[in-house]
């Protein structure tokens, strides 16, 4: 718990020393306006609560490649690595401790988001499920949370991650249907996107801010919760496999 | 129980990329520090210091051989090894440049599993004691060079470690705040810490280590006390002369194991030698003559140190 207490901390405070890292927050705004336009162009109405979605998820990866997956990268390079592997608080709960952080960072977009389509465009998001709606925000950042930790263990191994991360964004918004539903893309897409906990995610989002009961709720969000478990998982094992290559090779440090 | 064994231990850094070689860093150490000393392990750039704290601290795997800390093994027992130790790498890095010193100390205090108000207290103590306190809610990037290695100080003592790994630890610090280290240091000799400083300064080995190890390529060259060693060479002495006459001096350079005789800040001349019994030859040359100031002296550690390790040691 003091590593995860520490990590939380640690983040928060590099955060508001670090205003770059505050630019989910600015283009999620951005990005509300942009979507909001193009379905308001084509006289589609009806999708402007997606058009609000969007942005949030698209926050939520963004800080979860972007900013959470290179935690440890950040931290060997500006060797400070080895020496919190040789504390006694274990990395993977300091790690979770950050990276909860950086996703309270992403869902603070929801807000953000709300105002911006209530105050510019007037459309208000009609909170038909307000439970399920948190429970799925909820069950979302930590389901991002384990994949960032899978991405941090992941990013520290190669030689330049940024590559990666800066190319992998628009890909994985695609597959995880943010904006368009998975529905419409090909069928071959559809195993792949049901692999990827935010393409749930989205489809419980849009079905908890429409009035229709939202089909197989508890069902579907256990997935988003199960992928998120098994990223932890992947991510736990990885870390501890990094680690352990690490201390074998010498390269905790860089030079 | 002793703070430090090392038995036989070797590490060898496979080539990991085209191009690079096999590097063995260290080669069949072993090595002994009883609790409350402070030990100095000297060498060069590459000598294999830093290698072997990292192994100690249990950042890095060895090759082969066991190395315990306190009785615990730094490679199966790492959880017990950790909340033991504390660690100062040496240069500018491995802080949080956008926090302040006070934030970073914190930061440590919680990984070593401190209380909220223990870590206050400690960080506090810690900065008064590193001369840091008018400085601490500053950010790191705005510290001197010197400023950031004394935050590594603290830092490194925020665990409150039995014993400490320090690596260079006064890389930067001018030499006020190198002066203030020693005394640092030699307060936690007071408080029964172990301590094993890693440095290639030879003056600062001396001043506070009860014993040094002299390192090179991976391989332990001696470990002595650091008069010890000087003894070890006593045929290196040294004989510091004035108002001898220029035919006396060139009779003597000629002199077998005779192996300087050179000027030294202006007046003087300075003879060395490098076989046993010469001295008392000079000696008795130089007192025939009617040279009446003669002073003769054991080499200094940094003299030792460069005549073992030759000129290598010059490479640093």
């Amino acid at each position: 718990m003091h590593g995860y207490l520490a990590g939380l901390k640690l983040e928060a405070r590099l955060i508001r020393a670090q205003p770059d890292s505050l630019i989910p927050l600015v283009t999620a705004p951005l990005f509300t306006i942009i979507f909001l336009a193009i379905v308001r162009e084509s006289g589609r109405y009806d999708l402007q609560p997606d058009a609000l979605m969007a942005p949030v998820l698209i926050a939520l990866w963004w800080v979860a490649l972007q900013h959470a997956g290179q935690i440890i990268t950040h931290d060997r390079w500006q060797a400070l690595l080895e020496s919190i592997v040789a504390a006694p608080t274990s990395l993977a709960s300091l790690l979770f401790g950050r990276v909860t952080t950086v996703m309270c960072l992403g869902l603070v977009s929801f807000l953000e988001v709300w105002a911006i389509g209530a105050v510019f465009f007037d459309v208000s998001l009609r909170f038909e499920h307000p439970l399920e709606l948190v429970l799925i925000l909820v069950c979302t950042a930590f389901a991002t949370a384990g994949a960032s930790l899978a991405f941090a263990a992941l990013f520290v191994m190669t030689r330049n991650a940024y590559t990666f991360t800066n190319s992998a964004g628009f890909p994985l918004y695609l597959l995880s249907g943010v904006f368009v539903p998975v529905a419409v893309l090909p069928g071959w897409i559809h195993p792949v996107s049901s692999a990827i906990f935010m393409s749930w995610s989205a489809d419980l989002l849009r079905a908890s801010v429409r009035p229709a009961p939202i089909d197989q709720f508890w069902g579907r969000l256990g997935m988003v919760v199960l992928l998120g478990v098994i990223s932890f998982v992947i991510g736990r094992f990885v870390l501890i496999y990094v680690l352990r290559r690490m201390r074998m090779t010498g390269e905790l440090a860089t030079a | 129980m002793e703070a430090v064994e090392v038995e036989e231990v070797t590490r060898v850094f496979e080539p990991r990329r085209r191009g690079s070689t096999r590097v063995v860093a260290l080669d069949s150490v072993s090595l002994t520090i009883p609790t409350g000393e402070i030990h100095g392990l000297l060498g060069p750039n590459g000598a294999g210091k830093t290698t072997l704290v990292k192994i100690l601290s249990t950042v890095l795997l060895p090759t082969s051989g066991r190395a315990r800390v306190l009785g615990h093994d730094v490679v199966d027992e790492t959880q017990a090894v950790r909340p033991l130790i504390g660690i100062v790498f040496g240069g500018e890095r491995g802080l949080y440049w956008r926090l302040t010193g006070r934030q970073n100390l914190e930061y440590w205090g919680a990984l070593y599993k401190l209380s909220s108000r223990q870590t206050k207290a400690r960080a506090r103590e810690l900065l008064e004691r590193v001369g840091l306190a008018d400085k601490a809610d500053q950010r790191v990037e705005e510290y001197s060079r010197g400023m950031k290695q004394r935050l590594h100080l603290a830092r490194g003592l925020m665990g409150d470690g039995r014993v400490l790994f320090l690596d260079e630890p006064t890389t930067g610090m001018d030499p006020l705040a190198a002066r203030e280290f020693r005394t640092l240091i030699g307060e936690l000799r007071g408080e029964g810490r172990t301590i094993l400083l890693a440095t290639h300064d030879m003056a600062e080995a001396e001043a506070v280590c009860d014993r040094v190890t002299l390192i090179d390529r991976g391989k332990i060259i001696a470990t002595e006390s650091p008069r010890t060693l000087g003894h070890l060479l006593t045929r290196f002495q040294r004989i510091d002369v004035e108002g001898a006459p220029e035919a006396v001096l060139e009779e003597i350079r000629t002199m077998d194991g005779v192996t300087n005789v050179a000027a030294v800040d202006g007046a003087g001349v300075r003879i060395e030698v490098d076989a046993e019994g010469v001295t008392q030859l000079v000696l008795e040359r130089l007192v025939a003559a009617g040279v009446t100031s003669v002073r003769t002296g054991l080499p200094s550690l940094e003299e030792v140190y460069v005549q073992l390790i030759g000129e290598r040691g010059m490479e640093l």
